[in-house]
């Protein structure tokens, strides 16, 4: 098992030149930061492409970590989602919502964070926990799934505009639940 | 509404994902230019992240990693990295922050971008005619990388940021001494995914040494007047070592 200070020091190597930590690095972590991808784009291959593109960004950006921000993983599974957020929003603007099964937002992955983060995970949890249930599906369905304004409008049978007005009621909700 | 309320919106909405591509892009150059936007970005992503347990973890192809391993080997960064005189890339960094005070203009903040101008150090050696020019989108990441041989006179641009806003191109330019002070179109950048190489024959070696190369934002197809139209960065050629 990989540890938060393994990463780190993997991504100091990396930023320093050493190829062989990068390549540590991924394979600690590709697979979560894969599972991201995937999740939101929802295509294999095109997926594989997204991971490669957002490795070599990691490369790039490895300076640009700070330690004490962010750990390595969440930093990193913020590039990931962004650049995935980034080709979806491109791609995706009518995508068929169908297809997708709601059920699966119960799954949660253990391996990572989770021992570091419990106490940040159970807070969102419970404020997310004090939205309504649709809005609270909502907000995962965006932030897990990379779904639009628009799909949850069709989703949701409301207009483009209530799903904003929500999104923002639920995510100030979120905000002042959280106390930050 | 609140001015401040509006911006921490946009970011709440940009990390949870929900902005469309026009808006995404606008906010990716801003955040780069307006640290209260950064700052917002950074605490709704601290908020939402613990979401990211929900993600399960699934194995990639096992071949993935060579075909990155060769673009780190072929990416721009490595030819900054051999910059001599230069110890790594941080301390190139640090030194471009420096530069770009002085380079910094009002007109470029407003457009979004950040003119990164080099100087080329009189202590470091020229070594084989090559050259590398960086150009920069933001503070932290360069948007990309030319490198320049000036014997077979052949520039490589390597995107750095592989993205390309929709039925948008980028063009690349030159300004030398010789030519006057209007751009002169170098072609299109029209795979941002890959290295494009450009053959400049038709210059000299001395007049490329001290040109300005110029990378614009243009409509598909490139510039309708001959000229650049839209958000430009430059970039002056920094020797390299052997």
């Amino acid at each position: 098992m990989t540890t938060t200070r393994d990463l780190e020091n993997l991504l100091k190597l990396s930023f320093n030149g050493d190829k062989d930590a990068f390549e540590q690095l991924y394979h600690a972590t590709s697979a979560k930061l894969f599972g991201i991808v995937l999740r939101i784009l929802r295509n294999r291959a095109q997926s594989e492409d997204a991971l490669q593109d957002i490795y070599v960004r990691i490369w790039q950006k490895a300076g640009d970590f700070e330690s004490g921000r962010a750990s390595v993983i969440t930093w990193m599974a913020t590039i990931a989602r962004n650049r995935a957020i980034d080709i979806v929003r491109r791609q995706r603007p009518e995508a068929d919502i169908d297809e997708v099964d709601v059920d699966t937002l119960a799954s949660t992955d253990t391996v990572f964070e989770e021992v570091a983060r419990a106490g940040e995970v159970r807070r969102l949890e419970h404020c997310l926990g004090g939205l309504e249930d649709d809005r609270q599906q909502m907000v995962k369905l965006a932030y897990l799934e990379g779904w639009s304004r628009a799909e949850l409008a069709e989703r949701f049978a409301q207009p483009v505009g209530t799903i904003k007005t929500w999104l923002h009621r639920s995510l100030r909700q979120l905000k002042e639940c959280l106390g930050s | 509404m609140t001015d401040h309320e509006d911006k921490d919106m946009l970011a709440a909405e940009y990390v949870l994902g929900t902005l469309d591509a026009r808006q995404r892009d606008a906010v990716n150059v801003r955040r780069g230019n307006e640290p209260d936007l950064e700052a917002a970005i950074i605490a709704w992503e601290n908020r939402l992240s613990p979401l990211n347990t929900h993600y399960e973890a699934v194995a990639p192809s096992s071949n993935l990693f060579t075909n990155i391993r060769s673009r780190i080997d072929a990416e721009g960064i490595e030819i900054v990295r051999t910059v001599p005189g230069i110890a790594d890339f941080a301390a190139l960094k640090r030194k471009l922050a420096i530069w770009r005070v002085g380079a910094l203009g009002s007109a470029a903040i407003a457009a979004g971008l950040l003119i990164t101008v080099f100087t080329s150090d009189p202590v470091l050696p020229v070594a084989d005619g090559k050259f590398v020019a960086v150009f920069h989108r933001d503070d932290t990441q360069p948007a990309f990388v030319m490198s320049v041989d000036l014997d077979t006179r052949e520039v490589t641009i390597r995107p750095v940021e592989a993205t390309v806003p929709e039925g948008k191109t980028y063009q690349l330019w030159i300004v030398t001494d010789e030519t006057g002070p209007q751009p002169q179109s170098l072609g299109l950048l029209e795979n941002v995914a890959n290295p494009t190489t450009k053959q400049l024959g038709q210059f000299d070696p001395a007049m490329l040494r001290k040109a300005t190369f110029g990378i614009s934002l243009e409509p598909a197809g490139g510039s309708p007047t001959g000229l650049p139209t839209g958000p430009a960065i430059h970039g002056h050629l920094i020797p390299v070592a052997h």
